[in-house]
C-alpha cells in the first residue's frame, strides 16, 4: 500500500481519525480478540478499517522516510521506535499529553507526538529537535538554550527546544509573555524555566536579526 | 605503558584564589548541552540494541490484596511476546501499593505490544480492607498490622518533657498549632529503568541511575556473572532528586529477563508505575507548641510529629530546627502506610521540618507584635543567617512593604504580602571517589571518573578543574563520566558529590601539573612548583620571558601520556561548618477566589568554592521552583476507601509549570570565603515553601498550616466558605 493509495482512498473520508480509531478501538476491546488480530500479519482494509503494520512515507525532517507502523501506533513510538536511526531526542515522559517532553512540529506548529497517532500525518511535515541542528552547527534557539544554562538533567529540553522555536517562527519578537504561553504546555523538573526564558528572549532577538537580513531559514 | 606521574609531594594541592580563577567561579557553558538540546544525548530510556525487547511489569492499582489469579496463558499466546511471567500466584498477598504490587512481567518485541500482553494478562484479586493508607487508618485501635514493627514505631525524643513544659507554661507569648505536610513524589521525567545487554562475553546495564560505581557488583548479583564482567553505562540520566540508587524491582526484573530471555532487555515503568513504587519524600503531621518571652526570645519548644514514608521509616530531623530555643522537648515516631517506603528526596526531611518551624516562628513573632525579620536574627546565632537574610530582604524590597507587622484589612482584593525562611544543610565532602587525569603528548587531555551527572553539572567540573590547573579553555578538557569501568565516582546522595570527586579531579590535575613541571624544568630551567599556567601557555615565575606553549609542553612527554590518579583530600573541601540559604518571597493573594501567585522568590547561598557560577543559579532556581510547587501544588491522593491512587499522573499530580514562574534572584553568597568546594544543592530547596506560606499570611492574615496551600483553604482561613 502507498501512500497515494491511503490519501485518494476510493472513498473519501474513509480514511478519516474517527475510522482509524474504529479500527483502534476493536483492537483494544478485549484480550481476546486483541490476540486474534495482532497474530494477523501484513496490512487488511475493509470498509475503511485498516489493521496490521503497513509502510507508510512521511515527511521527516525534511526528507522521505519510509515506515512501518500500525494504525494505533503514535507518532511519538514511530520517531522513537519505527525510524531508522530511532529519533530518540523526542522524550516519552507522561504518554498522555500532559508534559510537553514530545513536542514536535507538524506543519510549523507544535504539537504533542504522544496524542498524534502516524498515519493522521501523512503529507504533512515533521520536524524533531534533531532536524533543527547539530551540535556542531546548532540553531539559534539550541545555541541561546547552551549560553543560558537552560537544560540541566536535559530530558525536557528537547521539547522546550521545540515549543520555543515555534513561539519564535511565529513571532521573534514575542514578549516574555508570549514566550510563557507558548511554552505553558511543557513541563520541567530541575526548575530551568528563568534560563529557558532567558534563552528564548536572545533567541528571538538572534532570528530577528537574521529575518531582517533575509537569511532565516 | 605510560609515565607516571612523579609525586614527590612537594606541594600539597590547593585551590587558586577565586580571583585568579579564569575557568572555574566563572559561568560556564556545560559541556552537555549541545547534545542535550539537539536530542543527540542518548539517556537510557533511548538505548537501542538489535534485538531488544519490551519487558513491562504489571502491577495491581491497589494496595492489600489476596491474589486469586494470575494467568499469563493469553499473553503468552500473542504474536510479538516473548516472555510472559506471573510472579505472584493464587493465595499470595500483596502488602502494600508498591514494588509488591507487581504481579507479572511481560516482554514483547515493541512497547505497544508489552502493553498488549500486560493488558491480555488476566488477574485476579480480593481486597484486604481498609486499604491503610492514612494516618487515620493506620493509627486505629482495630486497625491491622501492617509491620512486622508495629503500625506506629521508631520512636525517637531529645529533652525533657518536664523542662520544655515549665518553660512554655511562663513564657509571655504563645504559640500552639498543628502542621501537616503530604507526600511528595520525585517526578524525574525519565521514569525508573534499565537496559541490559547481556551476552557470554559481558553484560553492559544502562540504568537511569544516580550510582554507576557502586551498581557494578549490585547487578554482577543479580545477574550471577562475575564483577569484571559487568559494566555500568550511564553517561546522561533524566533527573534523580534521591529516588534512583539502587536498581529496583525494575532493575532486577530486567536482570532476570535478560538472562531468561538472551535477548538484550528494555524495561522502563511508566508514568503510573512510577508514580506508585518510585518512592516519595515522607508526609508529617506536627502537633507543635512554643513560646517566646518579652524580649523575643525563643524560649520553649514541644513537638510531637507522626513521619509518614509508608513502609519506609519517615524523615524528619529533631525539632527545633536551625533556630536557638531555650529549652525543648521533641518525639517523632513512623506511622507507617500500606505504600512504598519513602526514599530521599532532596534534603530528606528538611523541607518538611523547615516548614514546620518557620510557621510556627512566624506565628510567633506575629503574637508578640514583633517584625518577623528582625525576630528571625533574633534567635540565630550565625552571622552567616543574618547577613543573608538582610540581603533577600532588601532584594525582595521589604523594608519599602507597607505591612511589615502583620497583614493589613482583609478587603475584596488582591493583597500582597512577603514571607522567609531558611535552610541549612552539610557541607565538604567524603573518601570514595578517584579520578584520573591523561596528558597526551599531542596536547589533548582526558579527565576520567565514574560519577554520574544527574543533571548538576558534574560532567563540566570534572573537565573545568584540569583546564583551571593548566590554564586552558574548557573546551580543551575532554570529560569522560558514567561508566564503571572509569576510576570510581560515589553515588549522588546528600549533596556530598562535589565536595568527594573534586578533591579527586583536583589531586589528579595537581599531580600531573607536578609532573609536567618537571619536565618544563628540564626545557627551560626554574624549579616544580616555580610556573605560572595561564591562557595556553607555561612560564616561569621568576623568569616571566621563558615560557613554552601547551602544545610544546606536552611534546616534552615523547611518545607516552602522562598518567596521574587523584583521590579525596579533605583539606580541597569546605569544613564541617555547614551550608546556610535564606529564602524570601513576595506572593499575591486573591481574597475572593483564594488564588495565589508568588510575584517573586528570592535565594542566598554560601557554597563553597563556585565551580560554575551559572550551574549554581540553575540549582538554586531549581530549589525555588520545587518548594513553589510543593508549596501550592504538589501531594499524593490516594482514595481512602478504594485504595487507588487518584494522582498517579502528570494532571492530576500537578508540578509548576511556566505559568505560574515568579520573578526569580540567585545570589551566590560571595563572603563565604570557605577555601574548599562543597555540593549545595539540597539546601535550596528547604527554605522557599516556608516563605511563600508566610507571605501568604503576611498578605492577607490566612494562616495555611498544611500543604499544598490551595485557594480552597485560603478561602475557608477568610472564613469565606
Amino acid at each position: 500500500m502507498h501512500n497515494d493509495d491511503l490519501e485518494t482512498g476510493a472513498k473519501p473520508g474513509a480514511l478519516s481519525r474517527r475510522a482509524f480509531l474504529k479500527g483502534a478501538g476493536g483492537v483494544a476491546a478485549a484480550s481476546g480478540a486483541l490476540a486474534a488480530t495482532t497474530e494477523s500479519p501484513g496490512p487488511q482494509q475493509a470498509a475503511g478499517v485498516l489493521q496490521g503494520e503497513m509502510e507508510i512515507e512521511f515527511h521527516i525532517n525534511g526528507e522521505l522516510q519510509k515506515v512501518r507502523v500500525e494504525p494505533r501506533t503514535t507518532l511519538l513510538s514511530m520517531l522513537r521506535h519505527k525510524t531508522e536511526p530511532a529519533l530518540t531526542g523526542t522524550k516519552e515522559v507522561c504518554d498522555r499529553g500532559n508534559c510537553g517532553a514530545c513536542t514536535v512540529l507538524i506543519d510549523d506548529k507544535p504539537q504533542y507526538a504522544c496524542m498524534l497517532l502516524a498515519v493522521d500525518l501523512i503529507g504533512k511535515q515533521i520536524r524533531t529537535v534533531e532536524g533543527l541542528g547539530t551540535p556542531e552547527a546548532m540553531s539559534p534557539v539550541q545555541e541561546a538554550f547552551c549560553a543560558h544554562d537552560a537544560s540541566m538533567c536535559g530530558f525536557c529540553t528537547p521539547g522546550f527546544v521545540m515549543a520555543t522555536t515555534a513561539v519564535l517562527e511565529n513571532n521573534p519578537a514575542a514578549d516574555g509573555d508570549e514566550i510563557r504561553r507558548g511554552l505553558s504546555g511543557n513541563l520541567c523538573r530541575c526548575g530551568t524555566y528563568p534560563h529557558i526564558f532567558s534563552a528564548a528572549e536572545d533567541a528571538g532577538r538572534q532570528m530577528a536579526g537574521q529575518t531582517k537580513g533575509g537569511e532565516r531559514k | 605503558m605510560s609515565a607516571e606521574s612523579k609525586s614527590n609531594g612537594a606541594a600539597p594541592a590547593a585551590w587558586k584564589a577565586r580571583g585568579d580563577m579564569t575557568v572555574l567561579n566563572t559561568d560556564l557553558r556545560r559541556l552537555d548541552g549541545p547534545i542535550k538540546v539537539t536530542g543527540r544525548a542518548v539517556y537510557p530510556h533511548d538505548r537501542r540494541i538489535p534485538g531488544m525487547v519490551y519487558a513491562r511489569l504489571v502491577l495491581v492499582p491497589v494496595p492489600r490484596t489476596t491474589i486469586t489469579k494470575v494467568d499469563v496463558t493469553a499473553a503468552k499466546a500473542m504474536a510479538g511476546v516473548v516472555y510472559a511471567e506471573a510472579t505472584k500466584e493464587a493465595g499470595d498477598e500483596t502488602k502494600l501499593l508498591g514494588d509488591d504490587s507487581c504481579v507479572a512481567v511481560v516482554a514483547a518485541e515493541s512497547p505497544e505490544l508489552a502493553r498488549d500482553a500486560a493488558r491480555a494478562v488476566l488477574v485476579e484479586y480480593e481486597e484486604l480492607l481498609p486499604p491503610m493508607v492514612t494516618r487515620e487508618q493506620s493509627r486505629d485501635a482495630d486497625a491491622p498490622e501492617i509491620s512486622r514493627r508495629g503500625n506506629v514505631e521508631g520512636e525517637q525524643s531529645e529533652g525533657s518533657a518536664e523542662d520544655a513544659a515549665a518553660a512554655f507554661g511562663g513564657a509571655p507569648f504563645q504559640v500552639r498549632a498543628t502542621y501537616e505536610v503530604p507526600t511528595q513524589h520525585h517526578v524525574c521525567l525519565e521514569t525508573h529503568g534499565a537496559v541490559i545487554d547481556a551476552r557470554e562475553d559481558g553484560v553492559t546495564v544502562y540504568p537511569s541511575t544516580q550510582m554507576v560505581s557502586m551498581s557494578q557488583g549490585i547487578y554482577a548479583g543479580m545477574l550471577k556473572r562475575p564483577a569484571d564482567e559487568v559494566r555500568i553505562v550511564c553517561e546522561v540520566m533524566g533527573g534523580g532528586f534521591g529516588s534512583k540508587f539502587g536498581p529496583g524491582l525494575e532493575g532486577l526484573t530486567a536482570s532476570r529477563l535478560a538472562s531468561a530471555i538472551g535477548r538484550p532487555v528494555h524495561l522502563m515503568l511508566d508514568r503510573a508505575q512510577e508514580f506508585q513504587m518510585a518512592g516519595n519524600r515522607s508526609a508529617a503531621y506536627a502537633e507543635l507548641s512554643a513560646g517566646a518571652d518579652a524580649e523575643g526570645n525563643l524560649v520553649a519548644l514541644q513537638g510531637e510529629v507522626d513521619r509518614m514514608g509508608g513502609m519506609g521509616g519517615g524523615s524528619f530531623p529533631n525539632l527545633p530546627y536551625i533556630y536557638r530555643v531555650g529549652t525543648s522537648h521533641f518525639t517523632s515516631r513512623s506511622v507507617h502506610f500500606a505504600t512504598d517506603a519513602n526514599r530521599a528526596m532532596r534534603a530528606p526531611g528538611h523541607p518538611q521540618a523547615a516548614f514546620c518551624m518557620e510557621s510556627l516562628v512566624d506565628e510567633l513573632a506575629a503574637k508578640g507584635g514583633f517584625d518577623p525579620l528582625e525576630f528571625r536574627k533574633r534567635n540565630l546565632e550565625s552571622p552567616v543567617y543574618h547577613r543573608q537574610l538582610d540581603r533577600v530582604a532588601r532584594e525582595i524590597g521589604w523594608h519599602e512593604h507597607p505591612f511589615r507587622m502583620g497583614p493589613a484589612k482583609v478587603d475584596d482584593g488582591v493583597m500582597e504580602g512577603i514571607g522567609f525562611g531558611i535552610a541549612q544543610w552539610y557541607s565538604g565532602g567524603r573518601a570514595g571517589a578517584e579520578a584520573e587525569l591523561r596528558i597526551h603528548p599531542d596536547g589533548s587531555v582526558v579527565s576520567s571518573c565514574g560519577v554520574q551527572d544527574l543533571g548538576t553539572g558534574a560532567r563540566t567540573y570534572v573537565a573545568a578543574i584540569p583546564a583551571e590547573e593548566f590554564g586552558l579553555r574548557l573546551d580543551q578538557v575532554t570529560a569522560r563520566i558514567g561508566d564503571s569501568d572509569l576510576p570510581p565516582g560515589v553515588p549522588s546522595g546528600g549533596s556530598a558529590t562535589t565536595g568527594a570527586v573534586t578533591p579527586a579531579i583536583k589531586t589528579a590535575a595537581h599531580q600531573a601539573r607536578e609532573g609536567l613541571e618537571a619536565k618544563v624544568v628540564d626545557a627551560i630551567g626554574g624549579e616544580v612548583g616555580g610556573f605560572v599556567w595561564k591562557d595556553g601557555t607555561v612560564h616561569r615565575a621568576d623568569e616571566p620571558d621563558r615560557s613554552m606553549d601547551w602544545k610544546a609542553v606536552c611534546a616534552l612527554l615523547g611518545t607516552e601520556p602522562l598518567v596521574a590518579r587523584g583521590a579525596f583530600d579533605p583539606a580541597l573541601v569546605t569544613d564541617d561548618t555547614g551550608l546556610h540559604g535564606a529564602q524570601a518571597a513576595r506572593v499575591s493573594v486573591d481574597t475572593l477566589t483564594g488564588e495565589i501567585r508568588v510575584l517573586k522568590m528570592v535565594q542566598m547561598q554560601d557554597v563553597g568554592i563556585p565551580l560554575n557560577r551559572a550551574a549554581l543559579r540553575s540549582q538554586m532556581n531549581g530549589g525555588m521552583i520545587q518548594a513553589l510547587s510543593y508549596a501550592l501544588f504538589e501531594e499524593r491522593v490516594i482514595d481512602p476507601d478504594l485504595g487507588l491512587m487518584l494522582t498517579n499522573n502528570l494532571e492530576d499530580y500537578k508540578i509548576a509549570g511556566a505559568q505560574e514562574m515568579p520573578e526569580m534572584v540567585a545570589i551566590i553568597d560571595d563572603e563565604d570565603t570557605r577555601p574548599g568546594t562543597t555540593g549545595m544543592a539540597e539546601a535550596s530547596v528547604i527554605g522557599g515553601h516556608c516563605a511563600i506560606a508566610n507571605a501568604v499570611y503576611n498578605a492577607c492574615g490566612a494562616r495555611i498550616r498544611s500543604l499544598p496551600i490551595t485557594p480552597d483553604k485560603v478561602l475557608a482561613a477568610l472564613g469565606r466558605v
